[in-house]
This record gives structure tokens, C-alpha cells and sequence, in this order.
């Protein structure tokens, strides 16, 4: 599967809380849950693409959800725009069951789990930290079945991690929580899978700008991830 | 055809070193080369390196600044593995760009790679401005550049080009520096030596401390390297820095560049080269 440039008219934006949606037009391919795109403005002030997840609406309309009090924010102004998906690994769902998975989110990073919910379908466990209340309004966008609940600051969303029964945990979100929730799964040996972060100019490989230690050496994540195995950050 | 200091290329338009991997991108996006008349390979050094600490990138006005420092497999590797791979995927020559921290590596490196059928020319990197010895401190100082060169010049035949930096005070000496070591052609330029802060601590955000800074915010720096090696040289000329459009390109063929290359424009958009190469032909 290649990744593909495509030119799409924003259709809408919808306000989630203190995130914002972005709904496109067009023919995108938004890969399995995971992987990410790059989309730019072509007609806006930032330089480089921003790397985002891409999800679908129920109603099957690509989306992706921005944090507007960041530089990524400025894409809500966009008419159209210039998308590379999808990139990147995604998470390794295979022999993944709804009712023995649990997703651990951190803010905006709790985007990738919508698509992991739809695949999974059941009723999979999500819980997402958040600073605040409004932040937190963006698990209404995950699969009516999901048994969601969200920590807000100064809680720590590890404070709603329970392992009981659980078989596989996939996590996305800052460093030190993900990182935190891959110790938590190691202790009891659970298998668990990370999406990292990290600054990103190209999505494919070329500029060597998303280097993350997996393995205890740099590595592209563009390349290696974004989902990784939890032992490979540790 | 166009004629690069002896390496004969369909139409006038490559990729910047380090800005194009042909085995990532022809996974990822099904095409190696992107529509480059050229594959410039990212810089390969002697040993194996890591390269820099994270944050390696960041966007300025613009453009954006690197100091990813060379991360690679060492020429060993990049002889058994990467070259082949990257040779069975690319219908264009391949340029080796190579990067040393002393004489004696840039002799290891070109001693290496002079011989292989699947190298069409070199690339000497005497600018890279994210490593923190030679390279740079060779390309900045005009008796070291001629100096290389010549010792390059001397053990191969291949096509031989030299890579400067627009962070000196005369370019057009090192480009006649370059010349009189015997390089075929120069590529002009590379990233320019810059800093961002982290606002927030007020310490450098690059893992590194600084960086070079690369598109459209290079281009005047860039175009007035060309022109200036213009007037100083003979020998031919690759024009880069902020190249995203056949326009932009245009200025460096005015200047007197032979060929140019697309950089961080392909992160961008990895359209960019052939829209420059297919903007180029319509003229």
C-alpha cells in the first residue's frame, strides 16, 4: 500500500469541545488505525506539513481532529488542503478482542483509538487524560459502544489503568504517559503497543527529522511507527 | 541533454543530498526517484553514526532548520546494502555524496566507492554545519578545500562535484579553491548556520544547539553563492536552497547555474520535483 498526495476541499469544521474537526472531500485513503497523513495548506502560512490521524465519521467522511490553541490550529482557517496518506505502521489489531483490550489516551493522542474502537467493535475500555474538561469532550467522537471515562488534571489518567482481564493495551499520548502505561503493562506482562510522537517534516523517510530511540538507537518513526511495540521504547 | 561536469542527465533537475531516501520513498510512495534526472544519495561517512539528539527539526519563516548530523550505516554497510538496493530501484545515475573529518576519510570514502559500477559520480560534502569537526572546517578554509579535492580528484575518474556552504565570507574562493583541486562541478549551496530558541526555556530547541537552515528563507543567500561562483569559475554549476518552482528555478539558470536541485521542498510536497522538471520543459 502507497501513500498518495491528494488536493481536498474542507467540507466542515466542527467544534468538539476545545478541539476542532476537520472533515474533507474526496478520495483519501485513511489507512488503518494508527497510521497517520501529512496535511498542509497550501494557501497558509506554515512551512511544513503537520502530521495527523485520520479517522472516519460515521458517516464515512475523512477527518481529523487539531488542537487550535496550537500552531497546527491554523489549518481550521484552511479551504483546502494538501494531504500524504496514509504513512506510517499502525497498531497490530490481529487476534485483538473489544472485551480485553483497554486504550489508554492523552489528550488529542486519543484520536488514533476511534478507528482502533470501530475495528475492534464491542465494547472496548478507553480511558484518556486530559488538562481540562473541555478537552475531554473528544471521547464523544469514539464508537457509542466504547466504556469511556476521562482523568482530568492534576489526576493522571494511570490512575483508571486496570489490567483485570485485560489481554492487549494500546496507548497513545505524551511521552511520560505512554511511557508510564508501557511499565504499568510490562509488570504484568501484558502485551502493549505505543503511538509515539515526535516532529516530523516529510512522513516518508527522507529527512531523518523524527528520530526516536526504539531499541536504544535513533530511529525514523515515519519509518518504524508510529505504532511501535512497548518493549522498543523501554 | 544536459551535460553536469561530465555526467550526462536528461533534463536539469536532481534532489538535494539528504532530503530524498530512494528505498523510503519507493515503500512509501511507490517512486524512488521522484523525477529527478539524478539520485543524490544522502551523505555517507566512514563508521556508522547515530546522528543527533532530538529535536532534530523545526520550522522558521520560511523554511526550517535541521541538525539531524549525519545519521548512517557507514560505507561498509552502505557498499553491501544500500547502494544495491538503492541501484535496483533507481533508472537514474546515482551521485554518492560523501562526508569526511579528515583527509584520510574522504580518501577512504572515494577509494571505496570509485570502482562500483552502480556509482555515476561524487559528491564531496565540505558543508555539512551539523557535525562537529571536519566537513565544514574543511569546506571553510580554501587551502583545505583545494586540498581534498585534489586528493579526491586524484584516485577517481568519475564525475566529481564539491558541495559548499553559503555560511562564509567568500564564496567565490572556495569555489575557485574547489576548481583548481580539479572538481567538475560545484553544488551551491548548502543549509545555512542557524539557531532557534525554546521560548519557554529560553535554551536552544534543536537537540544539537544549532542547525541549517533550509527553503524558500535560503534562496537569496543561495542564488547570490551561484552568481558569485559564476563570475569565479568555469567548471559547472548545481543551484540549490528554497527551489519549489520552475520559476525558482528559472533564477538559478539565470545566475548561471548548469542544473538544480529540489530539497526541502520534497518534504513538503514529494511532487516537487517533477513539477519544477515538467514547469522547466513548458517553458
Amino acid at each position: 500500500m502507497t501513500a498518495t498526495s491528494v488536493s481536498a476541499t474542507v467540507r466542515a469544521t466542527v467544534a468538539v469541545g476545545s478541539y476542532t474537526v476537520i472533515e474533507l472531500d474526496g478520495d483519501i485513503d485513511v489507512g488503518s488505525p494508527g497510521t497517520f497523513a501529512m496535511v498542509r495548506d497550501p494557501d497558509g502560512a506554515a512551512f511544513l506539513p503537520r502530521p495527523v490521524g485520520m479517522f472516519r465519521r460515521p458517516d464515512g467522511t475523512p477527518a481529523f481532529l487539531v488542537d487550535p490553541a496550537f500552531s497546527v490550529g491554523a489549518l481550521v482557517r484552511a479551504r483546502s488542503l494538501d494531504v500524504l496518506s496514509p504513512l506510517g505502521t499502525g497498531f497490530d489489531l490481529r487476534g485483538a478482542r473489544a472485551e480485553t483490550t483497554l486504550l489508554v489516551g492523552g489528550g488529542i493522542g486519543a484520536t488514533v483509538f476511534f478507528g482502533v474502537a470501530a475495528a475492534l467493535g464491542g465494547s472496548v475500555r478507553c480511558v484518556a487524560g486530559f488538562r481540562e474538561a473541555e478537552q475531554a469532550a473528544m471521547l464523544e467522537l469514539i464508537a457509542p459502544a466504547t466504556h469511556r471515562e476521562a482523568a482530568l488534571a492534576p489526576r493522571l489518567v494511570t490512575e483508571l489503568v486496570d489490567l483485570t482481564g485485560i489481554e492487549l493495551v494500546l496507548a497513545s499520548g505524551p511521552r511520560a504517559m505512554v511511557r508510564a502505561v508501557a511499565a504499568m503493562a510490562a509488570e504484568r506482562g501484558t502485551p502493549c503497543q505505543v503511538a509515539l510522537e515526535a516532529p516530523m517534516a516529510c512522513g516518508f523517510g527522507a529527512c531523518y527529522g523524527c528520530a526516536v530511540e526504539l531499541d536504544g538507537v535513533w530511529k525514523r518513526l515515519c519509518i518504524e511507527g508510529p505504532v511501535v511495540a512497548a518493549e522498543r521504547i523501554a | 541533454m544536459i551535460d553536469l561536469g561530465g555526467l550526462q542527465l536528461e533534463h536539469p533537475v536532481l534532489n538535494a543530498s539528504g532530503t530524498l531516501d530512494a528505498r523510503s520513498a519507493h515503500t512509501v510512495l511507490g517512486d524512488a526517484t521522484l523525477g529527478c534526472a539524478a539520485h543524490v544519495t544522502k551523505t555517507i561517512t566512514p563508521e556508522p553514526r547515530a546522528g543527533n539528539a532530538a529535536p532534530r527539526i523545526a520550522e522558521v519563516p520560511g523554511g526550517m532548520i535541521n541538525s539531524i548530523g549525519l545519521p548512517g550505516p557507514g560505507i561498509e554497510r552502505f557498499c553491501s546494502e544500500v547502494l544495491p538496493e538503492t541501484a535496483a530501484l533507481v533508472d537514474v545515475p546515482i551521485i554518492v555524496s560523501v562526508g569526511g573529518f579528515s583527509h584520510d576519510d574522504y580518501v577512504r570514502l572515494v577509494d571505496r566507492l570509485a570502482d562500483l559500477d552502480a556509482v555515476a559520480g561524487l559528491e564531496l560534502n565540505l558543508s555539512c554545519p551539523n557535525v562537529k569537526s571536519g566537513c565544514i572546517s574543511i569546506g571553510t578554509d580554501p587551502r583545505e578545500t583545494e586540498a581534498v579535492t585534489a586528493l579526491a580528484r586524484g584516485r577517481t575518474r568519475l564525475p566529481l562535484l564539491v558541495k559548499l556552504s553559503p555560511s562564509v565570507a567568500d564564496v567565490a574562493e572556495l569555489a575557485r579553491a574547489a576548481e583548481a583541486g580539479g572538481a567538475d562541478a560545484l553544488t551551491l549551496t548548502n543549509t545555512a548556520r542557524g539557531m532557534v530558541l525554546n521560548r519557554f526555556t529560553g535554551r536552544p530547541l534543536l537537540g544539537a544547539g544549532t542547525g541549517g537552515v533550509s527553503g524558500p528563507a535560503l534562496r537569496p543567500q543561495a542564488l547570490a553563492a551561484v552568481a558569485a561562483a559564476r563570475a569565479a569559475v568555469a567548471i559547472a554549476l548545481v543551484g540549490l536552497g528554497g527551489i519549489e518552482t520552475a520559476d525558482d528555478a528559472r533564477d538559478f539558470l539565470a545566475v548561471g547555474a548548469t542544473a538544480v536541485a529540489v530539497g526541502t521542498a520534497i518534504f513538503r510536497d514529494p511532487r516537487a520535483p517533477a513539477r519544477v522538471r515538467d514547469g522547466l520543459a513548458s517553458a
